[in-house]
């Protein structure tokens, strides 16, 4: 059943900036969880649940995913095309797209002087199969968005698909809504626009406030052949997070975390990121200060259309969070005074 | 005010960005002896109010220090590191630095000696090829040590230098902090007619974060960063330095000419030697976020300046640190009526 | 407008000295507003109050430009520039300080150039300002350390139906939101200038905690790269083709209701338009989106050639479509719709 929300998350379109569709899908899978949902001025879908311990916790993780955008459109119907988050344009190049609107595409390149690995972002084009440019308006404007087309591989605990960073993450935080048994009070917000410089994290927790977040999100692994020296390892449990290029996680976040997953037995890992950033960091700085930690799912082949990631990484994860939760006695901030 | 013996207390605690519990309890220790009203905010800053009333005058110096983290252990027990803030691989081979596993372990971090090295001497090194040795083997590191520990470089007392100049670890930014100490106790003997309130901030070092938290959690009319500057060195452009035995008072998009006219007429006023630098647009310092809290903050940079900043052995002078303290104290104590208008835009 | 355009243009507002820029806005919006007030960053607002949503124009005062930081020993000055490429600026007129001293921008003579010099592109720091000061102490008289330095590119009208002159990014902005204001809407309106945009969006940052707006729409003078040889996806916008539409930039992705609210109000109200085409570079929205708990902005621009140079140029009907579709957008209470 995780897997076919799994599936259904992954497959649904939901480029930064463009996430309607993929909030629509997840508010269908949180509604009958949730004692109120609602989507912010960016978007952010925020889903409510309603506490008696007078602590309110934050959990979080983007919906959105990386893609393109169609800047120009040529007179035989080419589509000029952008990034849209973290795109190589050697993974861009050669690769079928989808538009909100189901129409298909695939990626061209100028093929004089490049090949599919050489070519540069603004030698790319997507060809919808449109003669000129007239027909190619009738389906796609200029400022539309499309994703790389998902295809779901099945290898047992293993799963790969485009948009698992970070559906994944998704998945898990509705497995958690589904599961948890909590006196805390609850916000889960599934947020925006993360992958162009998480934009929509710090807004929703600016309204909410929370006493303590918890982001979820995906994380590279140290687990391929001649790959950087890193940690985390698909399989090796929930990835603690220590620090990545957004966030130092305070140590009383990481202990608790840690702290909860010895006692429940749930196999974990610590993660130190070189390069890249999560909401985390985003939440941290909202206000004075919010206490925030992450837990991530390894994850192989990242901001390509094969990430890949084991299901029992993603259900320590689920069992971590639900646990975390369970305990009355949350993580402590520094200090709270109010001032002059 | 020894300032010796504060530096030492300072820069022998630990605290890299984003972990500054150990440098945050002696910053904490240290404000207590000027004053009870302590205290500190969700992200960890470490605050001490004097005065009362407004203008409410917030003064920042970070607490933080550049080190690394522990990425990943290597089966023979050797650790590979992250980098916390903007630490320069190349002065770190042959360094002695400290492990804060379960506890504190003493490590070196290796250096290829140089009948073994090939021919790319040139190269300089790259965190990832550094591994630092603890000494124990794999399964006792394993026991001590987890990924997401600290390293920082080791606590070597302070090191006197002639003419009143000492060269330590983590002088930036610490010895604004204990600057700020020398402040509050010179203000003890003067009238205040406004509330300062000091505070040692957290990661300044990955991105100002701390002081963003400050400028928000405060709320202040007034915010001063106090911040190193690059003193001259032989190979360093004179421009983009100031003279070790002069404040540097910075102008520019990111200073409110207000706020540096309250700061250089209270330098005049004590005969302090100072030199205005010029910056265009944000600072690389805790001034950068403190202007862009709430609906704006008027915010002024004093700094020191440093010889060889972010290594172990950072060298300025005790005298021009005491001259620091001495223009904050004079600053704040000639503020009294009239304040609002020093900070009107005059169009 | 063009008038006021013309003023504007020339008028000295570096970034981090937009004090001439912001005086005469004053004046052009004090008998339109009920308040006008300086935040300690030294954005401009202008209040407006009314029922109905809280509206914010913005467009940025500020320009590039060029400070004193150094004044070396024969008198000339060196000085550190914000968003400028350094290839653009030998060999141009500027005026220094407070005291509008003449100056222009030297190098050292070609003829003086070894070959391997002349083949590299000289840096900032191979250039100084000259005032003609004899040495250090004669040019200390007259400037100091911290003046700012602009162009001094006087403005015109210019070939078929354009304007050239300095600083077009962004004072056609300010010029379209102050015609805007002093029109007035039916919400609570709100014209804000903001300093400091060139240096990184930081004045605009805390301006929506002041205004606390429903929707923002920033005006703005953008790139336009319609010159030979750049192919059409690689232009940006073109000058003459209308009033440029953002879906998104470097720093904003406009929501998608928004962008298509005006594109179809600028279709269905025959204003000419067009797409911005390019997601590069980013503007005020940039951070007033991501204010308070988010912000619903949008942007419309102006096609500039040649920004961030001494001289830019821009269609005057292009300035009047950006006027029209925002004008519209107020004026009938589109805003509504997105809100």
């Amino acid at each position: 059943m995780f897997k076919q929300m799994l599936q259904d998350l992954l497959l649904t379109y939901g480029p930064s900036g463009r996430e309607d569709a993929i909030a629509a899908c997840i508010e269908r899978y949180a509604a009958p969880y949730a004692d109120d949902i609602r989507r912010d001025a960016l978007g952010n879908l925020i889903v409510h649940r309603a506490g008696k311990s007078g602590k309110r916790v934050m959990l979080s993780a983007h919906m959105d995913q990386i893609g393109l955008v169609v800047v120009d459109i040529d007179e035989n119907g080419f589509l000029r095309i952008a990034p849209v988050g973290g795109v190589s344009p050697a993974i861009a190049a050669a690769r079928q797209v989808v538009f909100a609107n189901g129409v298909r595409g695939v990626t061209g390149w100028e093929t004089k002087s490049k090949t599919a690995a050489t070519a540069a972002m603004p030698e790319l084009f997507v060809d919808i199969g449109a003669s000129d440019r007239e027909s190619a308006e009738a389906h796609v404007n200029v400022g539309d968005m499309c994703v790389f087309a998902g295809d779901f591989i099945d290898m047992g605990d293993r799963v790969a698909c485009a948009a698992m960073d970070n559906r994944i993450a998704c998945a898990v935080l509705l497995e958690v809504l589904r599961r948890m048994q909590t006196d805390h009070e609850v916000y889960a917000v599934f947020t925006v626009q993360e992958e162009v410089g998480l934009r929509g994290a710090a807004p929703a927790a600016y309204a909410i406030e929370p006493d303590l977040n918890i982001n979820l999100d995906t994380t590279l692994t140290g687990d391929t052949p001649e790959c950087g020296k890193l940690n985390m390892m698909l399989g090796k449990g929930a990835a603690i997070k220590a620090m990545d290029s957004s966030v130092i996680v305070p140590a009383a976040v990481r202990r608790f975390l840690t702290d909860v997953a010895e006692k429940h037995h749930i196999a974990y890992q610590h993660e130190v990121l070189r390069a890249g950033g999560t909401d985390t960091g985003a939440i941290q700085r909202v206000r004075d200060g919010v206490l925030a930690g992450c837990i991530s799912i390894p994850t192989r082949y990242i901001h390509t259309p094969v990430e890949t990631i084991a299901l029992s990484d993603a259900e320590n994860a689920v069992r971590l969070v639900c646990a975390a939760l369970e305990e009355e006695a949350l993580p402590v901030a520094p200090g709270t005074k109010p001032v002059v | 005010m020894d300032y010796m013996e504060t530096l030492s207390a300072l820069t022998s605690a630990a605290g890299t960005s984003g972990n500054e519990g150990g440098a945050a309890a002696v910053a904490e220790g240290l404000f207590r002896q000027y004053t009870e009203d302590v205290w500190r905010d969700p992200l960890g800053n470490v605050y001490a109010r004097v005065g009362s009333g407004r203008p409410v005058v917030l003064v920042c110096a970070h607490m933080d220090e550049i080190g690394m983290m522990v990425a990943s252990i290597e089966d023979n027990g050797m650790l590979r590191m992250a980098r916390v803030g903007g630490i320069d691989p190349r002065v770190l081979p042959g360094s002695e630095v400290v492990v804060h596993g379960k506890t504190d372990l003493p490590g070196v971090i290796g250096a290829v000696p140089p009948h073994l090295l090939g021919t790319d001497r040139d190269a300089a090194y790259q965190l990832e090829e550094l591994t630092c040795d603890t000494g124990y083997p794999a399964e006792r590191v394993r026991e001590l040590v987890s990924v997401g520990d600290t390293i920082t470089f080791a606590p070597l007392k302070p090191l006197k230098l002639q003419n009143e100049l000492v060269a330590s670890k983590t002088m930036d930014d610490r010895a604004l902090v204990s600057c700020m100490c020398d402040a509050m106790e010179m203000l003890q003997s003067r009238r205040l007619h406004c509330t300062v309130v000091f505070c040692a901030t957290v990661q300044e070092e990955v991105g100002c974060y701390g002081a963003a938290a400050a400028g928000y959690h405060v709320n202040p009319d007034i915010a001063i960063a106090m911040d190193v500057s690059h003193a001259p060195t032989p190979d360093a452009p004179t421009y983009r330095t100031t003279p070790i035995d002069k404040v540097c008072m910075t102008r520019g998009g990111n200073i409110h000419p207000g706020v540096f006219q309250m700061l250089s007429d209270a330098a005049k006023r004590c005969n302090i030697p100072f030199e205005p630098t010029v910056v265009l647009g944000g600072t690389g310092t805790d001034a950068r976020a403190l202007q862009l809290q709430q609906n704006g903050v008027p915010t002024g940079l004093l700094e020191l300046p440093l010889k060889y900043m972010h290594t172990s052995v950072e060298v300025g002078s005790l005298e021009t640190l005491h001259n620091c303290a001495k223009i904050l104290t004079e600053c704040f104590a000639a503020i009294g009526d009239g304040w609002e208008d020093a900070l009107c835009w005059n169009d | 407008m063009l008038e006021r355009l013309k003023t504007l243009s020339e008028l000295y507002g570096v970034s981090g000295n937009e004090t001439r820029v912001r005086a005469y806005l004053r004046r052009q919006v004090e008998p339109y507003a009920d308040e006008v007030f300086v935040d300690p960053v030294g954005n401009l607002y202008a209040h407006k109050r009314g029922s109905g949503p809280r509206v914010m124009l913005a467009a940025h005062m500020d320009e590039v430009g060029m400070i004193v930081r150094g004044i070396t020993d024969a008198g000339t000055l060196l000085y550190d520039a914000g968003g400028i490429d350094p290839r653009v600026v030998v060999s141009k007129r500027v005026s220094v300080g407070p005291n509008d001293i003449p100056g222009v921008i030297g190098a050292k003579a070609i003829h003086l150039q070894s070959p391997e010099e002349r083949k590299r592109a000289l840096k900032h720091t191979d250039l100084y300002v000259d005032i003609g000061a004899k040495d250090r102490s004669d040019a200390e008289k007259l400037v100091s350390k911290g003046d700012y330095i602009s162009f001094t590119t006087a403005f015109s009208t210019f070939g078929d139906g354009l304007v050239k002159g300095k600083a077009l990014d962004d004072r056609v902005g300010c010029a379209i939101v102050t015609e805007l204001f002093t029109h007035g809407y039916d919400c609570d309106l709100w014209a804000v200038f903001t300093v400091q945009e060139e240096l990184g969006l930081r004045g605009a940052a805390v301006t929506a905690n002041r205004v606390k707006p429903d929707i923002a729409l920033i005006l703005e003078g953008t790139t336009a790269n319609d010159v030979a040889e750049t192919p059409s996806h690689r232009s940006v916008t073109t000058v003459g083709a209308g009033a440029a539409i953002t879906f998104a930039d470097g720093r904003t992705i406009v929501p998608e209701r928004m962008m298509t609210l005006l594109r179809e109000t600028a279709r269905r109200n025959g204003i000419p338009w067009q797409m911005r085409k390019g997601t590069a570079g980013g503007t005020d929205a940039g951070v007033i989106h991501k204010s308070l708990s988010g912000v619903v902005c949008g942007g419309i621009s102006v096609p500039c050639r040649y920004i961030h140079s001494p001289v830019s140029v821009a269609a005057i009907s292009d300035i009047e479509a950006a006027h029209a579709l925002a004008h519209t957008f107020l004026n009938e209470r589109l805003f509504d719709e997105v809100l």
